[in-house]
């Protein structure tokens, strides 16, 4: 999903953290100077999001929890019997997107979706976002990264992939990403991802309880001992796992967790990362364009905060901020553990048939957390 | 002019009347902190480690100053409901510090550190603070903290600590302070300190989360940074931040009442 192991401060690196900063300062100093950077704006007030890139929902998986799976169009068409006629993001608008960010300071975007590896444009998509200017990320299933593949991402200039395992148990992967074999592709492109010299994390959902699982301590001990980040992503209950409310967390989940931070190389997007305290990174640490050029807080969240279509980037950041539910600071995560906010959006979202609301149905200038 | 409306709502916030700077006039109590029980002695008992305090008061005298206190507030028809909401009665010693920054690393970071150990012995306290806070920290113009600083300098000083100020920018918790009853100071980082010494599980909370708590009575020498205590998870942090004068449903900052 996310990056927060990317450059912050040289304070407190370790060796291999500081070695991979050094590699990516001879190859790309230019987006090594902006991640350094990133330490200093956050030091000032100012925000650098990560921006992830949803420019296709295609997919070859269908995940029992996939918050994407609304914005697909096999959703649209044959559960909701719509067609999607939004106009669309094309390349020249990826290229205005960096061009916009980097003006902004902004340094990082992860491909996601759907699933990159199965987007035909993959190739110019990354050119478009230009791996000069940003540090680019690709999330994937893995279900496509063999060694081929992954030395062909990092010869375009990807830099790290976050790969998908939400179980260490080969047949619970498989059961939750409804996919048989999944597993077997995740080990391959583990191997693959590292061989090929990309940076990589695993990524994992959090569903209720399953911090205190067997399971999940060798999950966190596996990463651990290959030197693996291994991202947690708590259960957010939108998309298909709006029918899933049992897997939302409580707060115990989320404070096991802080505790397992201390003794694994385990991580949520709230953890303190090299001299950065964000707590939830809705606007300050993240937010999604999706394939209609809205700008949404989160990738859980159905809620637009603009249109860049309409809108400047820099606008759509700064209404963003003033809000009160992403607004300066918040310890939790807003949809993953914020039960009124999860009553709010669940209910807005119930029955619309295009996603994300549009700024003004969902946020708008007037929130308040009273109402 | 002193005020004669409400002052503090019914679970001891204090009400953000008449403010310019940003504060949110109504809340929905999200992040809170649960009610502590004091334990006199407990408290007595960490206070004394921490800041060798026996030769000059007893744990007898801690209480009846601390009862003495909150007998004051019950008696005044305004302030009363503040004792609705969480507080942390703590004592400070006698003690003149040229500066306030170092004085907290070198003594009271340190002994709110061994405090929380010792009652958490699984659970850690940590400074994050990434600069040193020598020459870094001043008593907030308005604020009112003098008034504790000049009482610990003729003696050891008896309070309590009221994290009331919720969900009031910094800008806003140092304007509240102007109609406030002047027994009211704004808390610092000595107050602080001294109340989670008094009571290290003060923002430990399993079933939410508790808000982070400003010392809003000091201010830095970078524009627009203050300090703070926050929990996270079961972890007490101590850090620095860019507020920017903003308003924020997690932030909080506290009154001190001195006697
Ligand atoms: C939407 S997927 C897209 C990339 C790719 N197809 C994959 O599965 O990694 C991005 C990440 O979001 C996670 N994710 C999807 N739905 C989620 C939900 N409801 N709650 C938490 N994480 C979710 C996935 O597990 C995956 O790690
Ligand atoms: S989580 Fe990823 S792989 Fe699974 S359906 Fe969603 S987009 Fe596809």
């Amino acid at each position: 999903m996310l990056n927060l192991a990317v450059e912050q401060s040289d304070s407190v690196l370790s060796a291999d953290e500081l070695a991979k900063r050094e590699g990516l300062r001879a190859r790309k100093p230019y987006v090594a100077e902006k991640l350094a950077n990133i330490h200093a704006m956050e030091g000032r007030g100012e925000i650098s999001p990560i921006i992830r890139l949803e420019k296709s929902y295609l997919c070859n998986f269908q995940c029992t929890h996939c918050s994407a799976e609304y914005y697909m169009d096999r959703h649209m068409e044959k559960v909701l019997h719509v067609k999607d006629e939004r106009k669309k993001i094309d390349l020249d608008d990826i290229r205005k997107l960096s061009k916009e960010a980097d003006e902004l300071g902004l340094a990082r975007f992860v491909i996601t979706g759907g699933e990159p590896l199965v987007m035909r444009d993959l190739d110019e998509v990354v050119a478009a976002i230009d791996p000069e200017k940003h540090y680019v990320i690709l999330d994937t299933n893995g279900w496509f990264l063999d060694d081929e593949k992954a030395k062909h991402l990092k010869e375009i200039g990807v830099e790290k992939i976050q790969l998908s395992l939400d179980s260490f148990i080969e047949e619970d992967h498989d059961n939750f990403r409804n996919k048989k074999g999944s597993y077997k592709r995740v080990m391959r492109a583990i191997d693959a991802a590292l061989d090929a010299g990309l940076n990589l994390i695993l990524s994992t959902v959090l569903v209720k309880g399953r911090a205190k699982t067997e399971e999940f301590l060798e999950m966190c001990q596996y990463c651990t001992d290959k030197n693996v980040g291994l991202y947690v992503s708590y259960a957010k209950p939108t998309g298909s796992c709006t029918e899933h409310p049992e897997f939302v967390i409580e707060k115990e989940d989320a404070d096991v967790l802080r505790q397992l931070e201390k003794d694994y190389n385990v991580f949520t997007h709230m953890t303190p990362s090299y001299g950065s305290h964000k707590g939830c990174i809705t606007v300050k640490g993240i937010i999604t364009v999706t394939s209609t050029g809205e700008v949404t807080p989160c990738p859980y969240i159905d809620f637009s905060i603009g249109n860049l279509f309409e809108t400047s980037l820099k606008e759509v950041l700064d209404r963003g901020m003033r809000n009160p539910w992403l607004g300066p600071h918040r310890p939790d995560c807003l949809i993953g553990e914020d039960p009124k906010f999860i009553k709010i959006h669940t209910e807005k979202t119930a029955g619309a048939t295009h996603l994300p609301l549009p700024w003004g149905e969902g946020f708008s200038d007037n929130d308040s957390l009273t109402d | 002019m002193p005020e004669t409306s409400p002052l503090f709502d019914e679970f001891g916030r204090c009400l953000p009347t008449g403010i310019n700077a940003p504060a949110h006039q109504k809340t929905r109590r999200y992040f809170l902190i649960d009610k502590p029980d004091i334990n006199y002695s407990a408290s007595y008992e960490r206070l004394n480690q921490a800041f060798s305090i026996s030769d000059a008061i007893s744990q007898e005298q801690y209480e009846s100053r601390v009862t003495s206190i909150l007998a004051e507030i019950a008696d005044n028809k305004l302030m009363k409901p503040i004792l609705n909401g969480a507080m942390a009665p703590f004592i400070l010693p006698k003690a003149v510090y040229d500066d306030i920054g170092q004085a907290m690393e070198s003594t009271f970071l340190p002994a709110v550190q061994s405090a929380f150990n010792s009652f958490f012995p699984d659970y850690d306290f940590k400074n994050h603070s990434p600069r040193s806070l020598n020459g870094q920290l001043s008593v907030a113009p308005g604020s009112r903290h003098q008034q504790v600083l000049d009482q610990m300098a003729n003696e050891v000083v008896v309070g309590v600590y009221f994290p009331c100020l919720s969900e009031y920018s910094v800008p806003a918790a140092i304007e509240r302070m102007a109609t406030l009853p002047e027994q009211f100071s704004l808390a610092g980082g000595f107050d602080t300190s001294a109340a989670f010494v008094s009571m290290p599980d003060l923002l430990f909370r399993k079933e939410g989360y508790p808000p982070l708590l400003w010392l809003s009575g000091l201010v830095s020498t970078e524009q627009n940074v203050a300090y703070h205590f926050e929990a996270y998870g079961y972890d007490l942090t101590f850090n620095r931040r860019v507020h920017l004068g903003q308003v924020a449903e997690y932030w909080s900052s506290g009154l001190v009442m001195i006697g």
